[in-house]
Parts: C-alpha cells; structure tokens; sequence
C-alpha cells in the first residue's frame, strides 16, 4: 500500500481538496461551493476524492485549514488545524522554494505574505472591507450580466479602463451602477473594476510591504485574467499563476499532515458517521455568547464561542 | 449617601474600590465586568468615530448606574481622552440619568489640589491626613500588583497545572483588598511572590517570546483585546508588556526623557500619548532578543497611528516582525485568531531556520 | 541654492502667511506646493497610514509632491499655547512622522509655550539653521508677524462685516485645513455661495476673543483650535441661521468636541464628515435640504 495524505482547505466561498502522495505529487483533487453548509459540502468532497483515489493507496493524515478549519477538523478527525496564512505558504513554497510574495484574493477576504529563504517574513490580511474580493466581482459580474469566467477575458479587451472608486464595496458599486448609466462601453467599465481592484489591494492589504519578485498570485481571483494584467502592469514585475492556485491552501496543510502524521490509517467512509451542529444563546451572564455545539453520532464532542470558558 | 463608581480597566477596580473606601464615607458600587452588553449600550450611545475605549467606558457608566451610582469617576490622558467626562456627562444627561461625573485629570494633568477638592465635593468631611496615607497604600498596592503580573506574564504560559497562577492571583486580589497598613501589604506581597515562584512551571529556555506594546486601555482591559495575553499564553509564549498603571501615573513622567534619548536616531521630541514610548519599547525589544511585537490599539487612536510608521521602520531595521491589531467593539474575533495563529506559526518557522 | 519647500496643508492654513513674509524677508528661496489635487491626494493615501486622517493623508501628499523640489521641509512641531491651549496629537507629531517617513533634513521649529519654546524661538531657529544672524531673524520675525497681523485683521474684518449681511448666514466650523482645502471644503463653499448663502468661516475670527468664549460653553475644553470654533460660534450665535460641522475622518479632536457641542447649542446644524471615498453628490443632497430648512424657518 502507498501513503497519501488529504489536505481540506474550506473557505467561505469554495472548499478545496487534494491528496497528495509522499512526494507531494498531487493524485486526487476537487474543488467545489461551499453554499453556506460546510459540512455538506465536506461529504461532497469525500466522496469526489474517493472516487479519483487509486485503491492502492491508504490515507495517513488529515489537515483542514480555512474559514471552517476547526469544525472541520473535528469532523474529519484532523492531524493537523491550521490557519490559511501558513497553509497557503507552506503549499507555494512546496512548488516555489524561492517565492518572495504571495499575493492571494480569495472569496470573503484577500491577503498578501511575504517569504524570505523559505520562512514567512511577513502577512496581512484585509482590515477594512470586502471591495476587491472575489465575491464582490461574482455580483457585479452578474449584474452586468456576465458569467464571473468570462469577466477577465472581457477586460482584456479594454484599452481604456474607466476609474472606479474602490476603496468600500458600497461607493464600488454606486460608482459603477453610474458609469454604465452614462454609457461607458462594458469591457471598458470591467476592464476599470479589475484595476480598482488592483489597486485596492495594494492600498490596503499591500500597504508598506515591498513586493518583491518572484510574484505568485493565488485565490479565486487568480482565474481572472483582467486582475493578473493589472497587477503586472501596476507593479511592473511578473506575476506567476500557478494552473493549482486555488488548491495552494489545501496542498499546504496535506504537506502539513504529511510532516506531523501520528502514524494510524485514516477510513474516509464519511457518510456513515451523523455530523451536527446546534446553536444555542447561553443566558448565564450579560455576554449572552452563542455557543455552537458540535455532535458526533449523537456524542458532544466540542462546544465554541463562550467567552468564559465554562464550556 | 453617595453611590460613588468609576469605569473598569482589567484588575485595577480592586484598589481604586480600596482607596475609595477608605477615604470616602460613599458606597462604592463596583462596576460590573464588561460584558457584549456593556459594547452594546456603549456603542448605542457613543459618536460614529470615537475611540473604542469611550464606548466601553460609558457601557460601564450605563451600567454602574443601572447598579444604583449616581457619582462616577473617569480619568483623562493627554489625547481627546481628556474629553471623555464632558462628553459622556452630556450623553448621560440627555439619556435623563441624573449623575455626577467627576473627572480626575484635567488637561493632561493631574492637579492634587484640585482632586482634594473634588473628594470633598463628594464627601465634605474627608480627612487630609487619610486620604495621604491610603494614596501612598494603594500606589504600592498598584505597584505590587503589576510586579506580580510581570512575572506571572513571561510564566503562565508555561505552568503545568492549568489555572494555577489565575487561582494564587484572584487569592491574592482578595487579600490585598482587606489589607489594613503598610506592613501588612508588604507581607502579603512577598508572601504570594513566593507562592506563584513556587508554582512549576516547565519553561524552556528558548521559548518565544513576544513583547505587546500600544494604546493604553486596550493593552490594560483585556476584554476590549479579545484576551490577547490569555490566548498568547495558551501557545505557550513568554509575554513582555510595559503599560501598567504605576507607569502611566508614576513612572512616565521621569522616563520619558531617557526613552527619547534611547531612540533619538528616529525622533525627537515626545508624540502625544504614549506614542514615543511604544516607539522606545519598539527598539528595546528588538535589542532585547524577542521574536515578534504585537502593537494593539483601539480603532482610530491618532497617537498610535502616528507611532506606527515609525515602530514598522525601527522593527524593520532589525528584522523582528510586528503585527498590528486595530480593535473595534466589533472585530471579528475569528480573524484575530487567524492573524495571531499565523503569527506564532511564523515566528517558530522563523527560530527552526 | 538651498530651497526651503512648504506643505499646503495643515499647519499652513495656520502659519503659512507668517512662514512667506519672514522667508522673504531673509531673502530665503522656498517653494509653496499647489492645491490639492486628485495626484497629490493619491500620493499621500499612498504614504500614509491607513487610519491617519484625511487632512494629515493630504497633508503627506503634499510633501511628497515637494520631495524633490526642495532641500527642506518646513514641518513644524506644535505642542501646546499652554495647558489650556493643547493641539491634536498630530500637530505634536507631525515633525517626527515625516523626519522617519522622508529621506529629508527638516528644519528645527518647535512651539510648547509650556516649556518657554515661542512661535519667536521657533522662527528664530529656523533663520539661524538657514545661515542668517540672529539679529536677522528677529527682524525678520517682527516683520512677518506685522504682516501676517495686518492681513489676519483685514481678513477677519471681512469675516465679521458678513453677520449683517441679509442673506441667509451659515456659520461653517471646521480646521482651515479642511475649509479652504481644494479636494476638502472647496465644493462645499462653492455650493453654498452659489446658492445665495453667506458663508462665515470659523477661523477668521479675533482668536483672543474666540478663545475666551469657547470656554464659556463648555469650561474643560483644553485644544487650542477646538475651542476657537467653539468660540466663533458663541460669538456669532444670535446672528447666524445655522452651523455646518465639517470636519475630516476621522479627527480625533472633532469627533467629540463637536459631539459635546451639538448637544449643547440650539442652532440648526447639520455635520458633515469627509472621507476620500465619499462622493459630493451626497453631501450636496444634504446641503440642499439644510438651507431650504432654514429658509423655510426664516420666512415663516
């Protein structure tokens, strides 16, 4: 039997994963919509994986990482809870030993990190709002009237971008709403929404970091190849995409699972076992926490969100 | 009688409430801790671009008086912290609370006539003589206490039974409030030092070690720093912070001179607030082999804003990363732990090269 | 030869007319940067922090506009006119932020009356860091002050002779560094003038008086120009309409000096606060509604 390891990346937007075998060669992926229920769409991917997983090989660690990691990693049984920082790092530098700057612009929120000789120097996530991120172009695309994949061919076509003020999605969207009242051509206006997200980032999330080369652009945004000739225009330097960009983060924490495996043979029959979760409001003092109770088969397993401690 | 209260800030109310009981014939209410619906009354009634510590304060205030208070104390600082009572006092009228609000420092300063005059305000028979002596009690209680929590910050990351030093401390807070001199105080200080140095702690001696430095409240409150330290120590992390309450009321003022001096390559005279210390603590801790800085503040601080270009400059010159939190009363929390989680994975991947 | 490069921003809307006279008089070459424009607004958001306010963002921009044109930066450091008399945290840091974020010599100017250093002292050090003798500078400093007297009255002169005009009055409090900002206040006056409103400006009032009065509202004010507004509206209470709160996002000082004094006043007012973000088309919807408010009052 050959080793692989299951690397879960579940963000907010898509969940992400890969098993990878002892050399990080990828042997099983899948990517699909989260659509708000991550345990749902956990099972879902299982069972993608399953399918495309040779049967000679056997699963011998787990990692989840994302939005949803720790539920996840309850679910599944993880080896390995980690942030998506250090996931999508890790991930990268396992293809890019030299990458300097990872710029990455997910679904919910965007981030850039800055490596030097293979370790993190530096991070920063979004502070201010979610203007720029992937789901801001998905609604606008389609208020445009527009699929989100053919979004960046079009803004190639553009060869004067309208500006579009950026910095919160609320302005974004008043401006653009105005511009294509007044006539601007579309891939014109798209062209102009791909650049002001360009520049957004590099404002906010990018501000005071040195972007140095080698460039490797990540997330959901990557696929849009309005954003990637902008970003190489404003920086005046390459920018890799990487054809795995969204999977980074899930290959990070299966490279992970992979370093820190506790050495028992993971059973990735899912569907059998009964996954829930239960909200409920404590009342026991002012703070009325929501608690969110984990079950497993009926069994509590976990409880979160109580700012005491007391579960 | 006079229903006196005062805003919380982390552990202090212990001898604030010790300081008013001894020298005022008032009934202290102690305020209660700060809850999500201390944010919430606090954020209800607080301008739209106010500095977060205002409208946790003024949640407290709300709630004191829910208590029963009528008379509350505020502090001021050297920032538009000074205008908090005014300005709260007025919000509070409006709501139709009729109370005192009494605000201890004026202008940047803290005016011992005037605050002498204040008390008696509140209680006309208050004795000189007692109120000396109990301010010189609780200066070395306060003083007391942040000498504990110092040791107890770069230890209870490391202890090996859970909860041990929270348990000695919360003791400790309850004696040091029944204390009755001098003598007795110092007794049970040097009591409990030995008791939390007695506590086993399994510290190796390359742990990590973070200095946290930034704006006053946030540092010293730790529910409007979403538990910073808690979730520091967890990680098993030696903790160095510098802002304590004898600093800010008793030390700054000869120090200050002495850091400017230490960091006179990048400024020259003092910035507002606490903005030149952080910047000499910035270069102390890079000097001082910690792995990492936190800067915390709450949102829209214009004195640390002013400070952190220049903390990123010095900490760049030496290599050591910081990371920056800006708290409002509504941060998600989940995005501090991602930040924080990925640090700690950054310093240690940094210490393995 | 040395130039001596002036940011159009902040301390200038103060300084900047004493600044020009006692430069000229040393027969100092300096170079004054342009209004704000959309480049210079970029440039400053770019250098800046992201939570700094507009005004000091601008005010960034400004010098990077300079950088390369001057051999100075005139940056002032103002601490206080005495206790009473404090200033924004940014005034007292201004010196030291842009010595760390520019690669520039800035010249030695430091106001903290509390610590016997004068608007004199400053000035003085200045002339005499510029190669001039001391002698100099001092009639260089009467020089300018005369001047920039001389101009401050006429101005106010002007300011104060609009309380009796019989157009509708808006009494507009706010910095000057917001005020006659061209990306700040600029359309806002503009606005109003256009329709047939006297505009009066909150600094172009006798200091001396309006600082006095400013504590007579609210005793325990203790920033210098804070209390000025506070002051002008006093002053000009019973012969104004109404009061337009303008101030930049998000200032510190304002955000509760204004608050105590809007729950204070009974004048209309409407405040107005201004982000780089923000389009004038809604501001202008509410300045609309504001003065047709007032009129309606008036003419009932």
């Amino acid at each position: 039997m050959k080793d692989g390891y299951l690397g879960v990346d579940i963000g907010s937007i898509s969940t992400k994963g890969v098993i990878i075998d002892d050399k990080n060669n990828i042997i099983a992926s899948s990517y699909i919509w989260t659509e708000g229920n991550p345990v749902k769409a956990v099972r879902q991917l299982i069972n993608n994986l399953k399918k495309d997983l040779p049967s000679d090989y056997q699963i011998r660690g787990i990692g989840t990482t994302g939005s949803a990691r720790k539920l996840i990693g309850l679910m599944l049984r993880a080896n390995i809870v980690k942030n998506e920082i250090t996931a999508h790092a890790v991930g990268t530098l396992t293809f890019y030993p030299n990458v300097r700057t990872i710029l990455e612009i997910g679904g919910q929120d965007s981030k850039i990190i800055l490596l030097r000789n293979g370790i993190i120097t530096n991070y920063a996530m979004n502070t201010l709002c979610a203007a720029g991120t992937g789901s801001f172009l998905s609604s606008q695309a389609k208020r445009l009237g527009l699929d989100v994949n053919e979004f960046g061919k079009y803004a190639l076509k553009s060869k004067n971008p309208v500006k579009i003020a950026a910095r919160c999605t609320v302005f974004a969207e008043s401006d653009l709403v105005h511009k294509a009242q007044v006539g601007y051509p579309k891939e014109d206006i798209i062209a102009g929404l791909c650049k002001s997200i360009v520049l957004n980032y590099l404002n906010n999330v990018g501000k005071g970091k040195k972007i140095e080369s080698p460039i490797i652009f990540q997330g959901g945004v990557s696929k849009n190849e309005g954003v990637v000739k902008y970003f190489k225009e404003v920086l005046n330097e390459d920018i890799i995409v990487d054809p795995n960009s969204h999977l980074m983060g899930a290959i990070g924490i299966a490279v992970l699972a992979r370093k820190n495996k506790v050495g028992h043979v993971y059973n990735l029959e899912m569907t059998n076992v009964k996954f829930d979760t239960k909200a409920i409001e404590c009342h026991r003092c002012p703070n009325n926490c929501e608690l969110l109770r984990i079950y497993r088969n009926n069994e509590l397993v976990d409880s979160w969100g109580s700012k005491c401690g007391k579960y | 009688m006079t229903k006196v209260s005062f805003p919380l800030m982390g552990d202090y109310y212990v001898p604030a409430k010790f300081l008013l009981n001894h020298i005022l014939k008032v009934e202290v209410i102690e305020p209660p801790f700060i809850s999500n619906k201390t944010i919430e009354l606090g954020s209800k009634y607080s301008p739209e671009f106010v500095c977060t510590p205002f409208k946790y304060t003024l949640g407290t205030m709300i709630e004191s008086i829910e208590k029963g208070a009528d008379t509350l104390i505020q502090m001021g600082g050297g920032c538009r912290y000074g205008y908090y009572a005014n300005v709260q006092k007025e919000i509070l009228d409006n709501l139709g609370y009729d109370v005192r609000v009494i605000n201890l420092v004026t202008k940047g300063q803290m005016d011992i006539g005037r605050i002498y005059r204040l008390l008696k305000e509140i209680d006309p028979k208050v004795s000189k003589l007692q109120t000396v002596y109990y301010s010189f009690l609780v200066i070395k209680m306060v003083k007391y206490m942040d000498l504990i929590d110092d040791y107890i910050r770069a230890n209870i990351g490391f202890e090996i039974n859970d909860g041990e030093f929270l348990e000695v401390r919360n003791l400790m807070l309850n004696d040091f409030a029944k204390v009755k001199n001098y003598r007795e105080l110092r007794r049970l200080y040097k009591d409990y030092f030995w008791r939390f140095k007695k506590i086993k702690v399994r510290k190796p001696d390359n742990c990590l070690k973070i200095g946290i430095i930034g704006e006053l409240y946030t540092i010293m409150e730790p529910f409007s720093n979403y538990f910073l330290e808690k979730e520091l120590a967890k990680n098993h992390i030696e903790i160095k912070r510098f802002t304590t309450a004898h600093y800010l009321l008793f030390e700054k003022a000869f120090k200050i001179k002495k850091y400017i001096k230490y960091v006179k390559k990048y400024i020259k005279y003092p910035m507002g607030a606490d903005a030149s210390d952080n910047v000499a603590r910035t270069k102390y801790l890079c000097e001082h082999g910690y792995d990492g800085i936190i800067h915390i503040k709450s949102s829209f601080c214009t004195p640390e804003i002013g400070a952190m270009p220049i903390i990123s400059k010095i900490a760049g010159e030496y290599d050591v990363p910081v990371l920056f939190f800006s708290f409002d009363a509504n941060t998600s929390e989940t995005g501090i732990k991602t930040r924080l989680e990925a640090f700690y994975d950054m310093l240690e991947m940094r210490r393995e090269k | 030869m040395d130039k001596v490069g002036i940011a159009r921003g902040l301390f200038y809307y103060y300084y900047g007319d004493i600044w020009k006279f006692f430069l000229d008089y040393l027969k100092v070459p300096y170079i004054v940067s342009p209004n704000t424009n959309k480049e210079i607004m970029m440039k400053g958001i770019k250098k800046s922090n992201d939570e700094m306010c507009l005004a000091f963002k601008t005010y960034l921009g400004h010098l990077c506009y300079l950088e390369d044109k001057c051999t100075y930066f005139l940056v002032p450091r103002i601490d206080n006119y005495g206790l009473d008399n404090q200033t924004c945290t940014n005034f007292i840091a201004a010196y030291d932020i842009v010595y760390n974020l520019f690669d520039k010599k800035v010249l030695n100017y430091n106001i903290n009356l509390n610590k016997n250093e004068t608007l004199k002292k400053g000035l003085v050090n200045i002339g005499m860091e510029l190669g001039k003798s001391k002698k100099e500078c001092l009639d260089a400093y009467k020089y300018a002050l005369n001047k920039a007297r001389e101009k401050k009255s006429r101005e106010i002169t002007i300011n104060l002779n609009k309380l009796n005009s019989t157009k509708t009055k808006i009494l507009l409090i706010s910095h000057p560094y917001n005020i006659y900002d061209d990306l700040i206040g600029k359309d806002i006056i503009k606005y109003l003038e256009k329709n047939d409103v006297e505009v009066i400006f909150s600094d172009k009032f006798d200091e001396k008086i309006t600082n006095k009065l400013g504590t007579s509202l609210a005793p325990e004010l203790y920033f210098k120009y804070s209390k000025e507004n506070v002051g002008a509206i006093m002053y000009a209470k019973d012969k104004i309409d109404g009061v337009i709160f303008l101030s930049a996002f998000p200032c510190g000082p304002d955000s509760l000096v204004n608050e105590l004094v809007m729950r204070k006043i009974k004048i209309p007012y409407i405040n107005i606060v201004l982000d780089d973000t923000a389009s004038f088309t809604g501001t202008e919807t509410r300045l609309e509604s504001f003065i047709d408010m007032l009129r309606r009052v008036t003419n009932d």
